[in-house]
């Protein structure tokens, strides 16, 4: 017990910050029904901010924190607050990869500006102690973030509770245009909203940074913890969420004395460290659905449906592709053979991707952590001489078992939950499950080296194309087999509406898990043949199978268009091949790519918010509705009708009865 | 055979409010039932409370001899309690004859695994007929091939129609299924009711603003105000009645 009760005042402090994180967390997803992925990248962008100002530029401290604070806090928090706008009725997957497409930008611009490694800085606030609790130590940075962290709970709850004002910023989500009648401006209350938590997350980055060193990655992945006290409190009770950061900051802090004294590997050193993540599935699999239900998503719309083609122009055009495909290795140089195999092997992964998020509707956020499963499997396999199309078939069902774990969550919950569970379960398979010898161990790195198959030779650049693109023909026939098959018209239709498929007797959780387990089988089968490309598969941070790296193909995926083989294929090709070829062979280009992805992302997420075809109609008098119509006056001349029409409409709404104005139109 | 919906004193709250109050409809199979009222007045509420969209505070929902509460929407579903939507459910990137045969795809298969993956070539008869039926009797045999998501309105109205009835559900609710018709496509929707009712003995309960088509299909009507049934009895009583002109009608008369 005394023993704990050490631990205690440190896990108070870290339980601080998660709740600092948290709170701003809960707050826009409370106010505005967006769950922002970006948090983290808020938090790592002011970390960077104050590190430029204090260290590079010479400010003093509080100038420094205050100008972090507000451009990416105030700043910041209006951009995210017209971006939340904008996509206020923007389906749950198109919001997801908005979001993640700051993510991506943010943490791309700060890799491009500061370079990938951790910049450790001096604290700015004293370490000295003030007075002792016990054996610990009280500094001035814990009271300052203890007090801050803990006086914010309170004022928050305090006006969510007490205030009109508060009562309001909830009631925002779930009915704008019933509050804009109350006298209470809607975006006014969502702006205040997103500034206050934008400024939770810049804050909670600049007290971190001394302690963590500034790093977009290390602060992205912190924010999981973050994730875990939200989850406690169902991502809605303020007073819960801050119980739960208490609670992972305390165990965060305590176990791992407990760990070491049961094992000194390193993976049970981790475990500790991954205490958010456990908490955050537990919740998921424990805490009633009705409690976690998704904000916002009754005034979503639907996705405008695909242009479909006849089977001819489709079997025609697939069978153009896979002629061009056929020739390439003999178009092109020896040197760039190999990222065209490794696009394949990328093509692979984006259609499994495709297939959950377009086909089905379910977002992943690990894919490549399903990958990196495969690749692994493969590299054992193949060090044990087993023959290589049955370690790659072997390799896919092994990533079977991790697909159905994440769809757990998937069976229960929906939409944006969904996507916070594999968001997790990538984070802890890079923390822990990589570390594992039966991963990649210690070493972070496996040899997967390219066969001798069939009587093919493989090992060379073009044999291995060959390779890849034979694997990459068999993932695309599976993929339209089931967008064929019943189960694919089952998944499409649950795609667009889950509550018809329901009222219609069906139980989705079987289709939902086996999905999963099809696109986590195709992602491990690709993740082997991305590793055959260099002839090892690495777990490490620069390596392929690094958490950002799902994140950055959930962009590149959303702005590629929602095609089942197309869209995969040019998404492969942006996100791999482009960059070997001008102009964006380019320094610049290759440094600031996944810049560009986030930004097309978080374009096309928004775009058609945007209403950009009438804007322009509007301002140029060129728009094509302007051209098909006419003027809105002219239009109405030509259907003398229409005035007859809204009366009549607007008497539907309330009974219709012979020679009472619906005669009219009856 | 036909079977009856009996809803017992149903009551469904939100917070302090009280949606539905202590409502009771006994709606006959083989027979189509008015529920009409204001809106606002818990009609949607009421069939969310039958299908198990929403969980009542206190009722019973009996589907001919299998008491539901408590059963998942799903559930429900496949015991052959159906419905359509206010606001549209469809499958919007499915063509048409795809939405139709879908949801009788998604009744048989059900919970069965391997049903949802693989239909036998019987089995894909019987879809593709049903299907093919409903679709000739709603007037849209035409539109087959059309995405659904491109459709207007009314055409998306009798989308929703067709896949309900060409679904072997033993009673059908339909929340406001005329919205969005014109005049043609109303009278021709309240035929093919009376004709699916006729033909396959399902009841139906019907919640609709449009008093002439109501006055036409059904037999009898339940009035909901402010949650309360507050009367029921034959089409013509109700819409004779001084209650049901005070709290819904108005003055004026249905031709």
């Amino acid at each position: 017990m005394s023993e704990f009760l050490t631990f205690l005042p440190s896990g108070i402090s870290a339980g601080s910050i998660y709740t600092l994180i948290a709170l701003g967390l809960v707050l826009t997803y409370k106010t505005s029904g967006v769950f922002n992925f970006s948090h983290g990248a808020l938090a790592a962008t002011s970390a960077y901010m104050f590190y430029e100002f204090w260290v590079k530029q010479g400010w003093s401290w509080p100038m420094a924190f205050l100008a972090s604070v507000l451009i990416v806090g105030v700043g910041g928090g209006l951009i995210m607050e017209r971006l939340a706008a904008l996509l206020s009725s923007a389906p749950t997957v198109m919001v997801v990869v908005a979001t993640v497409g700051v993510l991506v930008f943010l943490q791309s611009l700060m890799t491009a500006i500061y370079g990938p490694a951790n910049i450790f800085m001096q604290p700015y606030l004293s370490r000295e102690p003030l007075f002792n609790l016990g054996v610990f130590g009280v500094t001035r940075e814990d009271l300052t973030i203890v007090l801050f962290s803990l006086g914010s709970a309170v004022a928050l709850y305090f006006f969510f509770e007490r205030t009109r004002l508060g009562k309001a910023t909830t009631a925002v989500v779930d009915d704008p245009n019933l509050l804009s009648l109350q006298k209470t401006n809607p975006s006014a209350v969502r702006r205040l909203s997103w500034v206050v938590g934008s400024c939770f997350a810049a804050i909670s980055g600049v007290f971190l940074a001394p302690t963590l060193g500034v790093s977009v990655n290390t602060l992205i992945l912190l924010v999981i913890a973050a994730y875990g006290a939200a989850a406690v409190g169902r991502f809605e009770s303020l007073p819960l969420t801050v119980a739960g950061a208490m609670g992972i900051g305390i165990m965060v802090s305590y176990l791992p004395s407990q760990v070491t004294k049961l094992s000194s590997s390193v993976l049970v050193q981790n475990l500790p460290g991954n205490t958010p993540f456990m908490v955050l599935f537990v919740v998921f699999l424990v805490v009633p659905a009705r409690y976690l239900t998704e904000r916002g998503v009754r005034n979503a719309r639907r996705l405008t449906p695909i242009r479909t083609y006849s089977p001819n122009v489709t079997r025609i055009g697939f069978a153009a592709l896979l002629v061009v495909l056929a020739f390439i290795p003999m178009l092109t140089p020896e040197t760039d053979i190999s990222q065209y195999a490794s696009t394949l092997g990328y093509f692979i992964v984006f259609a499994s991707l495709g297939m959950l998020v377009w086909m089905s509707g379910q977002i992943s956020l690990c894919q490549m952590s399903f990958a990196a499963i495969g690749a692994a499997t493969a590299g054992h396999m193949l060090q044990h001489h087993v023959p290589f199309l049955v370690a790659l078939l072997i390799s896919g069902l092994v990533a079977i078992p991790a697909g159905a774990l994440v769809s757990i969550p998937a069976i229960r919950l929906a939409g944006i939950y969904v996507a916070i569970a594999t968001f997790g379960f990538a984070i802890v398979m890079q923390q822990i499950g990589y570390l594992t010898p039966i991963m990649f161990g210690q070493d972070q790195r496996i040899e997967v080296p390219r066969p001798h198959i069939l009587g093919m030779d493989a090992t060379t650049g073009r044999g291995y194309y060959y390779l890849c693109l034979f694997v990459a023909v068999l993932a695309a026939v599976v993929v339209l087999i089931v967008r064929g098959s019943r189960l694919g018209s089952l998944l499409r239709a649950m795609s667009d509406s889950p509550v018809a498929l329901d009222a219609h007797g069906a139980n989705t959780n079987v289709m939902r898990i086996v999905v999963f387990c099809i696109a986590s089988f195709m992602a491990g089968v690709g993740g082997v043949m991305i590793a055959g490309v260099p002839g090892n598969a690495s777990g490490a941070l620069t390596g392929p199978f690094n958490i950002t790296v799902s994140l950055v193909m959930v962009a590149v995926l959303g702005f590629a268009g929602r095609r089942p083989i197309s869209s995969p294929l040019i998404a492969a090709v942006l996100f791999q091949l482009v960059k070997i070829y001008p102009p964006f062979n380019t320094e610049w280009f290759i440094k600031y790519q996944g810049v560009l992805f986030g930004l097309a992302a978080v374009t096309v997420a928004i775009w058609p918010a945007l209403e950009m075809k009438s804007r322009l109609a509007r301002l140029g008098r060129f728009g094509s509705d302007r051209d098909a119509g006419g003027p809105v006056i002219g239009r109405m001349a030509e259907h003398p009708v229409v005035p007859v029409r809204v009366r009549a409409a607007a008497v539907k709404e309330q009974p219709v009865l012979a020679g009472a104005g619906a005669g009219a139109d009856r | 055979m036909s079977v009856d919906l009996d809803v017992r004193q149903i009551t469904v709250r939100f917070g302090g409010i009280v949606a539905v109050n202590d409502a009771t409809v006994f709606a006959k199979g083989g027979t189509i039932t008015g529920l009409i009222g204001p809106n606002g007045a818990g009609k949607t509420t009421f069939f969310n409370a039958c299908t198990g969209r929403n969980r009542p505070q206190a009722g019973t929902v009996k589907l001919g001899d299998l008491q539901l509460e408590g059963r998942r929407s799903s559930h429900r579903a496949h015991h052959g309690l159906g419905r359509t939507f206010q606001r549209m459910e469809l499958f919007d990137s499915l063509s048409v004859v795809e939405n139709v045969r879908t949801g009788v795809a998604a009744f048989l298969s059900s919970s069965r695994p391997l049903g949802q993956m693989y239909s036998s070539r019987k089995e894909s008869a019987v879809i593709n007929q049903r299907s093919a039926d409903a679709l000739e009797r709603c007037g849209i045999a035409t539109l087959g091939n059309k995405t659904v998501g491109d459709l207007s309105t009314g055409q998306r109205r009798l989308v929703e129609l067709a896949r309900a009835i060409a679904t072997p559900f033993k009673f059908l609710l339909l929340d406001e299924p005329s919205s969005g018709l014109d005049v043609s496509e109303t009278n021709a929707f309240g035929k093919v009711l009376t004709d699916h009712v006729e033909q396959t003995g399902i009841g139906i309960l019907i919640v609709e603003h449009d008093m002439v088509l109501v006055s036409e299909i059904c037999q009898r009507i339940y009035v909901l105000d402010f949650g309360k049934i507050i009367y029921e009895g034959t089409t013509r009583e109700a819409l004779g009645s001084d209650t049901v002109k005070a709290a819904y009608l108005g003055e004026a008369s249905v031709a």
